[in-house]
């Protein structure tokens, strides 16, 4: 598509959708946002992406809004407390989860919809139910947990293998996240051996959620001009209404 | 879903639900007082949530940020932290647990509170259902009179005012309680609650309960080894009971 820079792409409402039950008294009828989703894991490249599309975006006239995980007024600081301790048990702290995404919904991403916002989601119910089905937990149940989510206009994956995570998040920090390398699973106790195996496990229930989800899977590989460039296409696509292919070449 | 004997816990869970003032909290500790004096592993569950989850509950209430959605999931939160911290390992290790109010408390009200009832009990599955349910029902004016005639300071939430049914906080709470009562009758067959007619005397509703407890379970199994009884417990403190305190669950 070949874009003006003086013309600004008007995306047209459209009908929006629940995963699921939904929210009481939540109407999504001619929603004029979208809801675009970033996942990846830390290290794949997401945040840098981000930044990246929010000044392209409202480089074009879009006004943005982000969200993210642990971002809710509601519960925010109780579950940075509650990750540093590791006090809680899975079906709680999931729940815990679930309660900041909702306030999310209700109280950022469902009135920047309305408002006509691009919303950049960094992280979704996607890596939620990723890191409880890792963990054991029942898919259904999730499924219904998560039935409060409005359904994306897209969702990115962005893929980076283990081998290149781990060497990405060395050069960031300097010691490997205790919950990024699934310590509280007991895979190993050696830490490296653990990230592997937590993060070859999460990228596999990814893989199998790709085709209930229809993600865009992303190379993330690549450097991070080839990505973003990657990423605008598919979201002027979005933009103009038309419809994202679910895998990349 | 299935109770703690169906799923081989050889402990039993026994919940008594009903409206705030249908007097069943005083019919559990009557009965507490019972089995503990015959030297039976008893344990009454009294919701202490880790203060990480208090803290995010209390805030959400005081600063009224919660709704439907959002009081449904923080709720959740809670009782599966005492759910997993708490109740399953007494479970395990075989004790008799009383809990005053269990799920049917939250089925109720998020039900009330406009939450879909498929959802609400999804979210609550992970629970294993009462061995034994008393469900104490008193007329709606009993009830409320118990409650209403020390003119107690009505919280936001327990008088139902977010559901917006009047501007009076004790018009709201009628409201709000008459309703809850539906819900727990609609329930009353599906989850075979035992239903105590909560107008009678004391005494009267404490002898139902002590035979029927004596008959559907083997009391005898819950012996200590010991054969110890336990020291009296500190007196209560005197009724009426607030009603902030009791309907928290």
């Amino acid at each position: 598509m070949k874009r003006n820079k003086e013309q600004i792409v008007v995306p047209s409402p459209t009908k929006r959708r629940f995963y699921g039950h939904g929210i009481p008294g939540a109407e999504l009828e001619n929603v004029a946002g979208r809801l675009i989703v970033v996942e990846g894991a830390d290290g794949s490249g997401r945040s840098t992406q981000i930044v990246r599309l929010t000044e392209w975006l409202e480089g074009c006239g879009h006004a943005t809004v982000q969200v993210g995980l642990k971002r809710s007024t509601l519960v925010s600081e109780e579950l940075e407390r509650a990750q540093q301790g590791n006090i809680l048990s899975r079906t709680t702290l999931s729940l815990f989860y679930a309660t900041d995404f909702a306030d999310q919904v209700e109280n950022m991403i469902l009135p920047a919809l309305k408002a006509g916002f691009i919303v950049l989601a960094d992280r979704y119910i996607y890596t939620l139910m990723a890191r409880d089905m890792v963990r054991g937990m029942d898919p259904a149940w999730l499924r219904n947990l998560y039935g409060i989510a409005i359904e994306p206009d897209a969702v990115f994956y962005l893929n980076v293998p283990p081998e290149e995570l781990v060497q990405r998040c060395f050069e960031k920090n300097t010691a490997l996240d205790y919950w990024e390398s699934g310590m509280d699973l007991g895979l190993s106790r050696d830490m490296f051996d653990s990230f592997m195996k937590y993060q070859t496990a999460v990228q596999k229930v990814f893989r199998q959620m790709q085709a209930t989800y229809g993600f865009t899977i992303i190379d993330g590989s690549r450097s991070a001009d080839a990505i973003n460039s990657d990423l605008q296409k598919r979201i002027e696509a979005v933009l103009a209404g038309k419809l994202v292919a679910t895998h990349s070449s | 879903m299935k109770t703690f004997a169906e799923q081989k816990f050889p402990g039993r869970l026994v919940a008594v639900e009903g409206l705030d003032g249908s007097g069943k909290s005083t019919q559990i500790y009557l009965l507490k007082r019972w089995l503990e004096l015959q030297g039976l592993k008893v344990y009454f569950s009294e919701w202490n949530s880790s203060e990480l989850v208090k803290s995010a509950t209390s805030k959400g209430k005081k600063r009224e940020l919660l709704t439907p959605t959002t009081f449904s999931l923080i709720h959740a939160t809670d009782f599966a932290d005492r759910y997993e911290r708490h109740l399953v390992p007494l479970l395990r290790a075989g004790f008799l647990v009383l809990c005053d109010r269990y799920i049917y408390t939250a089925f109720a009200r998020d039900v009330v509170r406009g939450c879909p009832p498929e959802w609400v009990r999804g979210l609550y599955n992970f629970a294993a259902l009462p061995d034994l349910t008393f469900f104490f029902k008193a007329d709606l004016e009993v009830s409320l009179n118990r409650i209403l005639e020390g003119r107690p300071q009505l919280k936001y939430f327990e008088a139902g005012m977010d559901l917006h049914l009047s501007t009076d906080p004790y018009e709201s709470f009628r409201i709000f309680q008459g309703r809850i009562l539906e819900q727990y009758l609609a329930m009353s067959t599906e989850f075979g609650f035992h239903v105590v007619d909560a107008n009678q005397l004391v005494e009267k509703q404490q002898v139902l309960v002590r035979q029927l407890l004596s008959n559907k379970l083997d009391l005898d199994s819950f012996k200590r080894a010991d054969g110890r009884r336990p020291s009296p417990p500190a007196p209560r403190r005197p009724s009426p009971k607030t009603i902030s305190a009791e309907s928290e669950s």
